[in-house]
């Protein structure tokens, strides 16, 4: 690490003096000031430079003398500031550098000098102090300055520096080029400051597995993103603050519902079906990826992403690993990558307030243009026609025509899912810490509404803190942290979409003119539709989840050399579901034959893990070696069950279990244990070589006895070939410059527990059979269950120009899964219809990864800019007995996974009005023959998905946007027809077209693309089972917009504010797309499409 | 070199050979050991102790016994009906039901193999109970042979409503999925020779008693819910009637008839209450509040048929105008009840009459029944040229309806009357219709004049006689084939 520390140092001091030889140029020295008058303080003078120039000048009292309140007379006219210093400082043998905004003036060939304690000079209200980057290093060269003076001064060459007369109380501003600014009040007379570095983003700090590193130094593939980009997004669920930011990384918003479920795709589609997730850790702790559905609870939305029971706003850095240097210590679970989310810190300071208050609305982005009612009924009266159907005869239910009212129209889109939802975040944290012990604490209420009529929230309060301490002689350290999450939710369990697009225009009313719900009965008392607010509104949905996580360090140094710490973490997630079915919510005339219902379902995740690891850390020759060594004990329980009540008295009491006549339970459990022993080393030559090796040896409880072990392990290596002096003279403009490579095997056991095992369940019934109970097979089991094999490669190439103002990297990327447990798809006449096993196929996932980010003005306006590019390839390489394999038809050697094939589309047959698929050779036939006229391969993964980002900042005023791309083929929701059936027929509730319908034929001869109409065409069949069925779904969309205005320091000094500032966020605000659906990203529309959300805030510092 | 890095080379040696040490050490395997999970029971003691391996036919017959493939709104009786000409759909529920009333089953949109999954699902449940009571050891001798008995008749049973919708169907005896997932579809004439095989097993396994709970003969009052050698000879009577083998078909359906002091036919209201004497086999309604789920589903509420799909089924005319002047059996409240809505009356199955939620049970799901073994026997006789024992049987069941004596005295017109009684004797029973009318080469006739009927002009394609297999399964399954037309 002090080599590391060194090279920074090195690496900064030279960018200092660069941007100080730029600062003394002509320029800076050489602008213009007007000031003139006689006996004037000299503060007065330096105020009006600031004014005019932007310079703050700055000193040291004590040693260069400079007295601000000394009168002076002046009379300068458009004078270069030089010659008004050097007036100015006339006979006091000073010097000046201009640096960055400030001048900075010291003593005469005593530049940066060190007072000692014992100086005359010094005044008893002395502050002495030392500033540091993270890493403890000294850095020197760093302004501190009292704010809203002039009073400041430089820290010497072992980072230290002196002020005198600072009274208690006085916020310093600490700054230097390249690092964080950072407001410390004073308190005391010391002071240690530690300075984040941002001299380059090549010096961030990356989190890896077990540790950390900086992005130079770092051998594997990882990206970062910060909590301040996810803070500027609202988003319910930290993962879509990813989206477009990661390359590599395909994330899929599946539904707009808060707490909707989400895919997470890390460098391809490794497994043809389920166990594409990669690993989550928090905080150390692995975290589920997947919630456990509680049968007809969760059938709605409320299964979800657990991502969503962290706080966005607790977040500190997400980093998501993806090569096999990078994830091989987590062995077998992170053949799809991991995700590393590290949550808040302390830091060292006083204490200090933040409060975050945000309020803001979603709404759908994207309407459909479907038809109205006098479309709608032109149309049904065509169909009828078209088919020699009398409508009016009395069999005929034609309810749409005879009994509701033709003439009303309803925009069931507005009805149903147009609302705004309300969106509140409040977040408060207090955090401060001196150099032993830190602490943070902070607490989030988040309310979301939703789209649908009623008035329903999703209610998130979230407590997050973390402590930390280290003793005196930083042999000891511990740090705590917890997040505990309360989420209660009443939204729907139902999606109102489907209704929304397919209702009947002249659908009746909702309400009845007392407000009661229109059940729009026929002479016979019959209900004539299904309202869809019954649905919505009666049944009531409540989801209560607690999640606990929580994790320990606890850590030891004998010796300089050697750590022996250990972490412990627990997650704790209960839920809490009921789910009534009021008799109100079903149709009057169907009442008596229906009871009340109610589900009550609860589920307990548990899970805890234990890892001692040693770290050692030694100089060796040129060299720093590193070495880790741990080992990992997991155990994971899950219990859920769920109890259905009927036979209530009352649609009031349906929550009230005890008042149910007939329980009946359901239950589940499992557990699921882990152990793993791992180490890495890793060498670092002179910052030139860098080796890292790792290895690991898993142990699961989901394999079969004689399969449970199973070693994993990678090595990579980085060259960086800027450090070598040729490149350095010849090459200058090469600031850095690292080639990087890795190659490992990592595994998966996403599968389910007791996979090898034969079982059986019991079998539920309300009355048992002859009074004795019944037991079911449970699945297909399969002993011979073994451990995946990923095998991943790797090489990249990174890049510095322009003293990092520019930076490139690429990064091939190739993963050839093999052996991969799956569900393997299964005919269903072998009982089921999949089985976890080994699949015998390799697959290949190459991709390109290439982000470029830009400096590209470092003025007052600051402009930098990032975009990153993946262009993946998925490729199954090799399928050994294919043919005799349930992927015989589905799968093809060379093709991408998951291909879909379907028959070619043809288009209308002007005679007969009806669509046209081709057959093998080409000619028409309406019934293709499977496989061999399935001849269309349509691939529905992305062809290449990126992100630009651009944060802009000018005087307090930052505007950061991003837009997300992705160009892919997906599936066509909503063009021949609403997708369930053709236009004409009417099927309650179901029966609306899109706009896109009028297009259709109507007599011999037209060409129109759309089917003619007809009562009977039981559905678009073969148009939408066709290759037609998909289009174009690529989109770029303005995923991110985020505007905030800092109030200006004199203000924030008023009011005893270290900052404040408002700010305007949006998110999903603009896509631009030729697709024709509701949205490309979900490409459905059975579920709510990903929201536009626009929020305005406060966010306030002291 | 120099002596230190030399020196520090062997300090590094030194650690990576202990990680190796260590990773060759492998005392963690306690650490990875579950015990057996607790909301489940592992096959080992399943098949070592009488009340679970009870318990596991007890499964199927739940299942069974559930709204699914064998009652309720999915039922074969319900999807058959629709597909034949003896039921009507209420004019406006599409989906599936549309599907199978006007012939338009569909590979696209899924519609057609609605039973495939769930018949091989209970193909599995069976083979799996078979392989497990097969290497039993310690199950009392009795109850093995009884319950592998019942495994034997049940798979025969799920097989005869496989090869009957879909036509040749693979024919899968073990939970092997590696041997399973490769099969092709076997001629249907195997198919036949694998239930009768199963069945003639089970014939002479199964008990001539019914057997309560824990398998022993009643004491008290007899449920008829359990399979007996009754059952077995009943199906097999049916099986051997469909193979065309038809001294078989009549000398099984001799069994039963004969078995007077067990079986009679009771007054067509008693025919489907619990324990009839006319029953061989019932299921057990297992649904908190429900009698049958086929009641629930036919029987209409006052508001007539309705836009749930629980509600949306009646008599078609095709059935209602078939009955003979003074058949009891279309008397309203006997098997058949109205309601009247709008002007249009609305035939409905009253076989099982009771709908009502929380009404005592008094109605048990009729699978095999004694007025089916004498309509078998009397065909089966007819064929053999005994037309004197035909009539008798045809007329045992005419009485019963309040109808004359048959006056067919040839083969011709003899098989033709059994035909027509079969219709309106099993009416939306087990989807009897539609499979007579394939067996006996009539779908053709029949179907061109009801299929434009019922779906405005569409016109009928034999191929629709046969269901399709799932997509998915033609996708996985290597070596099936759909059937011709899909």
């Amino acid at each position: 690490m002090l080599l590391v520390n060194g090279l920074c140092c090195r690496l900064f001091n030279a960018f200092l003096l660069s941007l100080i030889c730029l600062g003394s140029n002509a320029q800076a020295g050489e602008r213009h000031l007007t000031i003139a008058g006689v006996e004037m303080p000299l503060k007065v003078v330096f105020r009006a430079i600031k004014k005019q120039t932007g310079f703050s000048v700055m000193y040291n009292t004590a040693i260069t003398g400079i007295n601000q309140d000394e009168k002076v007379t002046v009379d300068f006219k458009a004078t270069p500031l030089n010659e008004v210093l050097t007036h100015l400082f006339k006979g006091k043998s000073l010097e000046w550098t201009y640096n960055d905004d400030v001048i900075i003036i010291y003593k005469k060939e005593e530049r940066l000098p060190v007072k000692s304690y014992g100086d005359s000079t010094v005044t008893p209200l002395l502050l002495t102090g030392r500033v540091t980057d993270a890493n403890g290093g000294a850095l020197s060269g760093v302004t501190i300055q009292v704010r809203g003076t002039e009073q400041g001064t430089v820290t010497d060459a072992n980072g230290r520096f002196e002020l005198a007369k600072v009274p208690n109380g006085e916020l310093l501003v600490i700054s230097s080029v390249g690092f964080e600014t950072r407001y410390l009040t004073v308190s005391g007379r010391s002071l240690l400051v530690q300075l984040n570095m941002q001299v380059s983003a090549l010096d961030e700090t990356v989190v890896i597995a077990y540790g950390t590193t900086t992005k130079r130094m770092l051998v594997g593939n990882i990206s970062t993103v910060k909590g301040d980009d996810i803070a500027r997004q609202p988003v319910n669920n930290p993962l879509f603050a990813l989206q477009g930011r990661v390359p590599g990384m395909f994330i899929t918003q599946t539904s707009g519902v808060p707490g909707g479920d989400v895919k997470v795709q890390i460098q391809g589609q490794n497994s043809i079906t389920n166990g594409n997730d990669p690993l989550y850790v928090v905080d150390g702790v692995p975290f589920p990826a997947q919630l456990v559905r509680l049968g007809s609870l969760t059938q709605g939305v409320n299964g979800g992403s657990p991502l969503r029971l962290i706080n966005p706003a607790d977040i500190a850095s997400i980093d998501i690993l993806k090569d096999a240097d990078a994830t091989a210590i987590y062995g077998s679970r992170a053949a799809n990558g991991a995700v590393l989310i590290t949550t808040k810190k302390g830091m060292v300071g006083g204490l200090k307030w933040n409060i975050n208050l945000l309020h803001g609305w979603s709404e759908v982005a994207r309407k459909v243009k479907m038809l109205d009612t006098r479309q709608y009924l032109d149309m049904r009266y065509e169909a009828y026609k078209n088919d020699g159907i009398d409508w009016t005869e009395p069999s005929r239910a034609a309810d749409d025509l005879k009994v509701w009212d033709t003439t009303r129209y309803t925009d069931w889109q507005e009805a149903l899912i147009g609302n705004a939802a309300q969106y509140t975040n409040v977040n408060v944290s207090v955090s401060g810490g001196s150099p032993t012990s830190q602490y943070i604490i902070g607490g989030t209420w988040h309310r979301e509404g939703t789209v649908l009529p009623g008035d329903f929230d999703d209610n998130k309060a979230s407590v997050h803190f973390s402590l930390s301490g280290t003793s005196y002689n930083r042999k000891f350290s511990i740090q705590l942290s917890g997040n505990y999450m309360l989420d209660r939710n009443s939204l729907p369990g139902f999606d109102a979409t489907p209704t929304a697009i397919r209702l009947e225009p002249n659908a009746p009313s909702i309400y009845n003119s007392d407000m009661t719900l229109n059940w729009a009965p026929d002479q016979s008392g019959r209900s004539t539709w299904d309202n869809p607010l019954a649905e919505y509104t009666l049944q009531k949905n409540k989801n209560n989840v607690n999640n606990l996580i929580s994790n320990m360090l606890v850590g030891f140094k004998p010796t300089e050399e050697i750590e022996i710490r250990c972490s412990a973490g627990y997650i704790n997630t209960q839920t809490t579901n009921v789910l009534t079915v009021p008799l109100a919510a079903v149709r009057p005339e169907e009442r008596p034959f229906a009871f009340r219902s109610a589900d009550y379902g609860n589920n307990s995740f548990n899970s805890w893990i234990i890892e001692p690891q040693i770290l050692y850390k030694k100089s060796i020759g040129k060299g720093q070696f590193d070495g880790l060594i741990g080992g990992s004990i997991q155990q994971t329980s899950d219990n859920s069950s769920i109890t259905t009540g009927i036979g209530h008295s009352n649609d009031l009491l349906l929550e009230d279990i005890k008042a149910a006549t007939s329980l009946s339970v359901r239950s589940s459990s499992s557990l699921y244990k882990y152990n793993a022993l791992f180490g890495r080393l890793n060498y670092n030559w002179d910052s030139r070589y860098i080796v890292n090796v790792t290895a690991r040896r898993d142990g699961s409880s989901r394999f079969g006895p004689k399969n449970r072990f199973h070693n994993f392990g990678s090595i990579g290596f980085a060259w960086i070939f800027s450090e070598y002096d040729f490149v350095k003279r010849k090459l200058n403009m090469v600031s850095f410059g690292k080639l990087r490579g890795s190659y490992g095997i990592t595994g998966n056991d996403q599968i389910g527990d007791y996979g090898y095992l034969s079982t059986y369940f019991p079998t539920y019934a309300d009355i048992p059979y002859q009074g004795a109970a019944g037991l079911s097979v449970g699945s297909l089991p399969n002993p011979y269950l073994q451990w995946e094999k990923t095998r991943k490669w790797q090489m990249g190439l990174d890049l510095g120009f322009f003293k990092d103002r520019l930076l490139l990297n690429a990064t091939y990327a190739n993963n050839r899964s093999s052996n991969q447990i799956i569900e393997y798809g299964l005919p269903t006449i072998a009982g089921y219809s999949s089985i976890a096993r080994n699949f015998p196929a390799t697959v290949q996932n190459s991709s390109w990864e290439f982000t470029v980010g830009t400096v590209n003005l470092k003025r007052r306006l600051e402009w930098t800019s990032s975009i990153n590019l993946t262009i993946p390839r998925n490729k199954l390489i090799a399928f050994p007995g294919i043919e005799e394999s349930s992927y015989a038809n589905t799968l093809i050697i060379g093709q991408p996974l998951g291909i879909i094939r379907r028959p070619h589309f043809l288009g209308l047959d002007p005679k007969t009005g009806l669509y046209q698929i081709a057959d093998s050779h080409g000619d028409p036939t309406s019934r293709p023959v499977y496989p061999d006229d399935f001849t269309a391969l349509i691939n529905t993964l992305p062809k290449f998905y990126g992100g630009m980002q651009n944060n802009l900042s000018y005087k307090g005023i930052q505007v950061n946007f991003l837009f997300q791309f992705v160009k892919q083929r997906g599936l066509k929701s909503l063009y021949y027809s609403a997708g369930r059936f053709g236009p004409g027929r009417f099927a309650r509730g179901q029966s609306n077209q899109p706009a896109t319908v009028l297009d259709r034929w109507q007599k011999e001869g037209d060409k129109q693309p759309i089917q003619r109409y007809s009562t009977t065409s039981l559905s678009p069949g073969f148009a939408t089972g066709s290759d037609a069925g998909y289009a174009d779904a690529s989109f770029m969309r303005l995923k991110t917009l985020s505007a905030s205005w800092d109030l200006p320091d004199k203000w924030l000094q008023k009011i005893h504010l270290q900052n404040c500032s408002f700010y305007v966020q949006g998110q999903n605000l603009l896509t631009i797309t030729g697709y024709k659906g509701l949205d490309p990203e979900n490409q459905s529309i059975e579920t709510l499409p990903p929201l536009r959300t626009i929020t305005v805030g406060i966010n306030t510092i002291f | 070199m120099d002596m230190k890095i030399i020196y520090n080379f062997c300090h590094c040696s030194l650690i990576v050979g202990v990680l190796f040490a260590v990773f060759a050490f492998e005392s963690c395997t306690k650490l990875v050991e579950v015990d057996v999970p607790t909301d489940r029971i592992v096959d080992r003691n399943v098949y070592t102790n009488d009340e679970t391996a009870i318990a596991v036919l007890n499964g199927i017959y739940i299942n069974m016994s559930q709204p699914g493939t064998f009652t309720g709104t999915r039922s074969i009786s319900l999807f058959a009906g629709l597909s034949a000409d003896e039921l009507a759909l209420y004019d406006g529920i599409g989906g599936v039901h549309l599907n199978y009333y006007q012939n338009e089953l569909s590979v696209t949109d899924g519609t057609g193999s609605e039973h495939w999954t769930p018949l091989y699902s209970y193909v599995f449940k069976c083979n799996a109970a078979i392989e497990g009571l097969q290497s039993a050891t310690s199950l009392n001798p009795a109850v093995r042979q009884q319950l592998l008995g019942e495994a034997k008749f049940l798979r025969a049973f799920q097989y005869f409503y496989l090869v009957t919708m879909f036509g040749d169907v693979p024919i899968v005896l073990s939970t092997d999925y590696s041997v399973n997932e490769r099969l092709a579809r076997s001629p249907k004439e195997v198919v036949f020779k694998q239930i009768i095989a199963d069945l003639e097993e089970a014939k002479s396994l199964l008990s001539t008693n019914y057997l309560d709970r824990s398998l022993q003969p009643y004491t008290g009052e007899t449920e008829r819910v359990r399979p007996t050698r009754w059952a077995a000879a009943a199906l097999l009577a049916r099986a051997y009637l469909y193979k065309g083998d038809y001294a078989n078909a009549e000398t099984q359906a001799d069994l039963v008839i004969n078995n007077a002091a067990m079986y009679d036919l009771t007054p067509i209201n008693d025919v489907f209450l619990k324990n009839s004497l006319e029953a061989i086999w019932q299921l057990q309604p297992v649904t908190f509040g429900h009698n049958t789920e086929d009641g629930f589903v036919f029987v209409l509420p006052d508001s007539g048929p309705g836009i749930d799909e629980n509600k949306g089924f009646y008599i078609s005319n095709e059935l209602l105008n078939n009955f003979e002047m003074g058949d009891q059996r279309k008397e309203t409240g006997n098997w058949i009840n109205n309601v009247t809505v709008d002007g249009i009356t609305y035939y409905y199955p009253y076989k099982y009459k009771i709908s009502e939620l929380d009404a005592p049970v008094s109605e048990y799901l009729m699978v095999l029944r004694l007025g089916e073994l004498y309509l078998i026997r009397a065909e089966a006789r007819a064929q053999l040229n005994n037309i004197s024992g035909a009539q008798g049987d045809l007329n045992r069941i005419r009485t019963r309806a309040g109808l004359p004596n048959i006056n067919a005295i040839d083969k011709v017109s003899l098989l033709s009357a059994i035909l027509h009684e079969r219709q309106v004797e099993l009416f939306t029973e087990w989807g009897h219709r539609w499979l007579d009318l394939k067996r006996t080469g009539n779908v053709d006739k029949v179907m061109s004049i009801v299929t434009p009927l019922k779906a405005n002009g569409n016109i009928w394609r034999s191929f629709q006689q046969w269901y399709p297999l799932p997509f998915s399964d033609i996708q996985k399954g290597p070596n099936l084939v759909q059937n011709a037309g899909y």
